[in-house]
């Protein structure tokens, strides 16, 4: 895994999240930052777009009660006279009407717009906590292999390679079922556990991705004539990591935590979709996806969660494709 | 019988459609014990091939299609406990005796195969003799004596080694306490147990008289082993043929193809026809591709023969031209949720009937999928086709009875309801189904369901079936389904309602059956020589269960079968609830 | 050079090593952490007849009471030299490479995994081949023609199947073109490529296309800005002073060097996808090496998973090894230190 991290400056060209961000983003350096990238952010609409349906989505997450109240029924409640008894399928094929926005799922008749409602609750709190673990624990660590360099920076390199030498997908399913069994320890049941252990599994697995970028920025950070322009004034290294190489991390962090949520999102969606996700009845639009596979004569069943996941996915990877243009005035586009 | 336990959506099709059922069970006219040429020819109509031969025909030749989406257990006789197993072998293995090649009831009677004749018996029911056919052979050409037939049925006991079979002649067998398995103690006299006095005579000696041991001659252990061909585990790779097909390549999880038997004497056999040249049986097909090759003629069997998928039931059951097609039998296997007594409030009688008449049994129907494919709504644990069924009639069958439900808890002490928790197989969607259903209908009278998925290969062995499991995590509810390892009382009831044969280690099928009315009329049960009065006492058993409310039954279930295109002799036999595969050939 | 490959060889070893580690303990640590017994263990091996007694039997016998780094130990030795298995009746040889042996199933896991890497092969060297062309063409073409109406709908489409899950991309294809159509082969379709390889193409062209698009549309996206990036260097500019055709402008120095990053970054990605492509294996039924991960989880067929997760993390950490010797022969900046 180790492409070659001696060669600063390139790390972040080599590391596979340059696959997720598309560019490779050198250390940011300039002034006033937040005023440049909010020149530049103002004038890209694509990105303001983006920005927009993610205000949205988390709206509709956090009021999902209000809303399915006004616009649907409870997201587990089953509408049985919906469906046709002989082949399980919605009555006149979707159930689609002003009362079910979306229609209904086959078997038990739920109304398909509140659950995929629902699902965005599920969806958005774990990539974003999942995110937050990752930046955290990536930040951390890589800040102390970039700025602490030797045994430190060979210990956690190291450590980040056999991380990203495990098959993430099948390592997660496995883990959480591992991880189930401590129910009684950890004290918490139900859809909390679940949240909790898929938050904490793909959070715990992504940080290398995050950790290897920071490593490499405070790398060239901490050789740059400001820095040594601060040790030579007789800053010490406290001063000189939280004073002068973190505020230049908030870049790439931010850059790459908007990244990584669209991935994270998928993630999710992917275990929920094989099945070691959120538990029934909870909403889920993995867990949709993988019931209306089953399905695929009513077609409406996987259309509504798979463009959920689509335009939340494409929400998040826009703006933060502008976030990036913006932050990092370097990056052509 | 854990029919397809790796089949996720298993609906076993079955002999008795309530439309017989209610001429009466055993009024099957249909007479020719030998195969169809008598039988009388179906027409292309829904159903058609549950009481009749459809395409009849005796032409030899071509290759016979079959699929199947997962995988079984074993294609060893001695280490399979699958249904559509117990009906495939018989091409590649004859049992002492057999299910008669015959479309519906008829087709649980059973004919003798090996054996010249059913059992004789003596000793009180204690004894059993049979005698084998001459002129039998091994596909290596050897001769097939009693002797293979013992050393099958006792390498069949050592469940170290080959785990998945029944355990029928391990708790029947009246064997020396010294004998471990064929492999370990290979010297130890067995006699006790089985006697084999001459190569054609094999006498089996039980514990405890036992009126139906037929049933017991028919289950695939008593298939010949030759003992300088057994490998244990490895047998499966090549199990040695004494039926009228061979295996010529055996690609576990794969692919298996079987070809003639040469050494196969059909003088010998007058059950089988043994018409294609050979058969293909692909493992592991996507499902739901399955379904639309045999509705297209690429295909002809689902070895499953659970029925077809969501997406093509639609397409089967909106179609007139294809609804023609199919068959809708009803299986012998229920599909309940088990109601804990173990597990407080559930301690309670009325807290356990609360359950039952809260529950929406419309929309447990509806779960297991409608009914057509799910089946139809079940009022007692035993399905229909089991001798001594009876209807029962003490819960209402609607959506939910809320005031029933509401007096019933009020009469345990819980007026306000309760909670408890609901357990079910993960990777199952019916099952999974099934929980959200009850978990909805339950919440409007009080009683609160966390709904808890387990993976299905540890179910029984670490989680439901496991007593200790149960009471620890307090588990109140846990949905399952059991089938009959053959249509009496005895196959269908005895491992899933006597609290004896319950084992703290785990592995239980009895989830929440304990009780001492039940056990004792099972003792009753084994003392008495009267068919009639067996049956009979079963379906007290049945009643007491429903009564004491341990279970919660869903349904008696059915699944849609397709007919295949260009297949002849297709029928549904009743033993098994779905094609008969003995004598299927092509057109 | 020779040490600095040998060092590389020797910190590829390691990994595995610690990999293998982490992956047991997880499976046969955590658990037990948790509560579980050895007799737990074995009982998922047993049939339903089984009893206490019987249980603790096979629990011993297969090990299951021996101090974990013994029961690690028997693993490893059992890659090099093989093992046994007393399996009742016989006793069981697992030959080397002997990557655990599935109780449930009563095989070896390692044949089980040579069968199915032609499958996982087929299916990432076939998509690779298509997202590595289409997206690096489409990238450069963008960036020579940036701003142009091309290059927009290109980046959208790109950013679009960014963002598009594989599972569900891969039903809707299906259903359309498979079950609706008929033009491609249906789901679970697969013909080993010596056994005709017209059908062996035909077969997997859908599930080709579904993954190409997703990974095209990131190296659409990454080949793009490498290009924008070098078209503006220096040297470029130098070139082009010189009177050097544009083509060759473009090929021999601008693509030449955005290439490097997106050929390592095109070797991970490869070795990621040889250990399984668990969403596109289990989306179109085939059976390669994710689909027996998923269906090891599901069975919780401890071995087979064990195995399964070893193979897939020796895929990454060669196809990482090899990317690092191939980016120092070619990129002299890259110190062998």
């Amino acid at each position: 895994m180790t492409a070659p991290l001696d060669a600063p400056g390139k790390t972040t060209e080599v590391s596979p999240e340059a696959v997720l961000a598309g560019a490779g983003v050198k250390a940011i350096q300039g002034r006033s930052l937040g005023q440049i990238a909010w020149m530049h952010l103002k004038r890209d609409k694509v990105a303001l777009v983006g920005a927009g349906v993610i205000v949205l989505l988390i709206v509709i997450a956090i009021f999902a009660p209000l809303i399915v109240g006004l616009l649907g029924h409870p997201p587990n409640e089953f509408h049985q006279e919906m469906i046709d008894t002989s082949t399980m399928t919605p009555k006149g094929g979707t159930g689609i009407s002003g009362e079910f926005l979306f229609g209904v799922e086959p078997v038990n008749g739920r109304d398909l717009f509140s659950r995929v409602i629902y699902g965005a609750r599920i969806s958005l709190l774990i990539a974003v906590l999942a995110t937050l673990l990752s930046v955290v624990i990536g930040t951390v660590m890589g800040v102390m292999a970039g700025y602490f360099g030797g045994w430190v920076d060979t210990l956690i390199s190291r450590t980040m390679d056999v991380f990203l030498a495990f098959p993430l997908l099948v390592f997660a399913m496995a883990l959480v079922g591992v991880l189930g069994q401590f129910e009684k320890d950890l004290g918490v049941t139900g859809d909390t556990l679940r949240i909790g252990l898929l938050i904490f599994v793909i959070g715990f697995f992504n940080w290398p991705y995050i950790g290897r970028i920071i490593r490499g920025q405070t790398l060239s950070l901490r050789e740059r004539e400001f820095v040594d322009a601060a040790r030579s004034l007789g800053a010490r290294g406290p001063y000189i990591l939280f004073r002068e190489i973190l505020p230049n991390l908030i870049a790439p962090i931010l850059i790459y935590a908007t990244l990584l949520i669209p991935t994270n999102v998928l993630f999710e969606a992917a275990l929920s979709f094989l099945g070691v996700g959120i538990q029934a009845p909870t909403a889920t639009w993995g867990g949709m996806l993988s019931q209306a596979v089953k399905f695929y004569n009513v077609p409406h069943f996987m259309f509504f969660p798979g463009m959920a996941i689509f335009i939340t996915v494409l929400a998040f990877n826009l703006f933060g494709d502008g976030l990036r243009d913006a932050l990092d005035p370097k990056s052509s586009r | 019988m854990n029919k397809r336990s790796a089949l996720a959506f298993a609906a076993a099709g079955a002999a008795l459609s309530l439309g017989l059922s209610a001429c009466g069970g055993g009024g099957s006219e249909t007479k020719p014990a030998d195969g169809s040429s008598a039988a009388p020819a179906a027409a292309d109509a829904f159903n058609a091939g549950l009481e009749a031969v459809f395409n009849p025909s005796d032409k030899k030749g071509g290759v016979l299609k079959m699929a199947i989406s997962e995988d079984w257990d074993s294609i060893d006789p001695g280490d399979t406990y699958y249904a559509l197993s117990w009906n495939l072998v018989r091409i590649y293995g004859r049992s002492l005796v057999t299910y008669t090649p015959a479309p519906g009831a008829e087709g649980r009677k059973l004919s003798p195969d090996l054996a010249e004749n059913l059992g004789e018996s003596s000793d009180g029911g204690k004894t059993w003799t049979y005698k084998l056919r001459a002129g039998l052979k091994f596909e290596d050409g050897t001769p097939i004596t009693s002797k293979d037939v013992k050393y099958a049925v006792l390498r069949s006991m050592d469940k170290e080694t080959l785990v998945n079979g029944p355990t029928y002649f391990n708790d029947w067998l009246d064997l020396p306490k010294d004998f471990k398995s064929v492999y370990k103690t290979p010297d130890v006299n067995t006699d006790s147990a089985i006697e084999t006095p001459d190569d054609q005579t094999i006498v089996f000696h039980l514990k405890k008289a036992y009126g139906g041991f037929d049933n017991f001659a028919a289950l695939p252990g008593t298939i010949p082993v030759p003992k300088d061909k057994d490998t244990g585990v490895k047998y499966r790779e090549h199990p040695v043929a004494s039926g009228p097909y061979k295996f010529d390549k055996v690609e576990a999880g794969k692919q298996y193809t079987l070809v003639r038997n040469e050494h196969w004497d059909p003088a010998t056999d007058p059950i089988r026809k043994a018409l294609p040249d050979s058969y293909e049986i692909s493992l592991g097909v996507n499902a739901d591709d399955l379904d639309n090759r045999i509705l297209s003629g690429d295909l002809h069997i689902d070895l499953a023969g659970s029925g077809v998928q969501p997406a093509a039931l639609g397409r089967v059951l909106g179609d007139p031209a294809l609804k023609a097609r199919a068959d809708n039998p009803t299986g012998a296997r229920t599909w309940y949720t088990s109601i804990v007594s173990d597990v407080a409030p559930l301690d309670n009688v009325e807290c356990r009937k609360a359950v039952i008449y809260g529950a929406d049994r419309v929309g447990l129907q509806n779960a297991y999928g409608g009914e057509f494919a799910g089946g139809d709504i079940a009022t007692g644990l035993m399905p229909p086709s089991i001798g001594g069924w009876k209807k029962l009639d003490l819960y209402p069958t609607g959506t939910g009875d809320v005031e029933k439900a509401k007096a019933a808890l009020a009469a345990c002490g819980k007026p306000d309801g309760f909670e408890t928790i609901m357990a079910y197989r993960a990777d199952r969607p019916k099952e999974k189904a099934t929980a959200e259903s009850l978990q909805q209908a339950l919440a409007k009278v009080g009683i609160k369901l966390e709904l808890k998925g387990y993976p299905t290969g540890d179910y029984f062995a670490l989680y439901a079936g496991k007593p200790d499991f149960v009471k620890k995590n307090g588990i109140g509810l846990a949905t399952n389904g059991w089938g009959a390892d053959w249509n009496d009382g005895f196959g269908f009831m005895s491992q899933i309602v006597d609290s004896r044969t319950i084992r703290e280690s785990g592995g239980n099928y009895n989830i929440s059956i304990k009780d001492k009315e039940i056990d004792a009329k099972i003792d009753q049960i084994f003392t008495e020589t009267d068919v009639a009065k067996r049956d009979a006492l079963w379906g007290e058993i049945d009643q007491r269960v429903m009564e004491q409310a341990y279970v919660l039954p869903s349904v008696w279930s059915k699944g849609v079968l397709v007919r295949p295109l260009g297949a002849t002799n297709v029928f549904v036999t009743g033993a098994f609830d779905m094609y008969d595969y003995l004598n299927l050939g092509v057109q | 050079m020779v040490t600095y490959i040998i060092r590389r060889l020797i910190g590829a070893v390691l990994m595995l090593v610690i990999v293998s580690m982490v992956t047991f303990s997880i499976f046969f640590v955590v658990p037990r952490i948790a509560g579980a017994t050895s007799e737990d263990f074995a009982s998922r091996y047993m049939g339903r007849s089984a009893d206490a007694e019987m249980i603790a039997v096979t629990a011993e016998k297969l090990g299951f009471n021996d101090p974990i780094p013994v029961q690690y130990g028997r693993w490893i030795s059992g890659v090099f030299v093989g093992s046994e298995f007393d399996t009742g009746a016989t006793v069981e040889e697992c030959p080397a490479p002997c990557f655990g042996y599935s109780f449930i199933k009563r095989q070896p896991v390692w044949p089980d995994l040579v069968d199915r890497i032609p499958v996982t092969l087929s299916l990432a060297l076939g998509a690779s081949v298509i997202w590595l062309l289409g997206g690096v063409a489409t990238g450069v073409l963008s960036a020579l023609r940036k701003g142009t109406i091309f290059d927009r709908a290109a980046m959208s489409i790109a950013l679009a199947g960014v963002s598009l899950p594989i599972f569900f991309t891969g039903i809707v294809s299906l259903v359309i073109f498979s079950y609706g159509l008929g033009i491609t082969a249906p789901g679970g379709s697969f013909t080993p490529f010596l056994e005709n390889p017209v059908e062996w193409a035909y077969n997997l062209l859908l599930p080709w296309i579904t993954l190409a698009f997703l990974s095209a549309a990131a190296y659409a996206r990454l080949t793009r800005a490498g290009m924008l990036e070098t078209m503006s260097e220096d040297y470029i500019r130098t070139a082009r002073a010189k009177g050097m055709q544009e083509s060759r402008v473009v090929v021999k120095h601008g693509l030449r060097a955005a290439l490097t990053p997106i050929l390592t970054i095109f070797g991970l990605d490869l070795g990621l996808l040889l250990g399984g492509a668990v969403l596109t294996e289990s989306t179109f039924s085939l059976k390669g090496l994710g689909d027996y991960a998923v269906q090891a989880i599901v069975t919780n067929d401890l071995p087979k998973i064990m195995g399964v997760t070893m193979v897939a993390a020796l895929f990454v950490v060669l196809a990482s090894l090899i990317v690092d010797l191939l980016y120092a022969v070619v990129d002299p900046r890259v110190r062998l230190g």
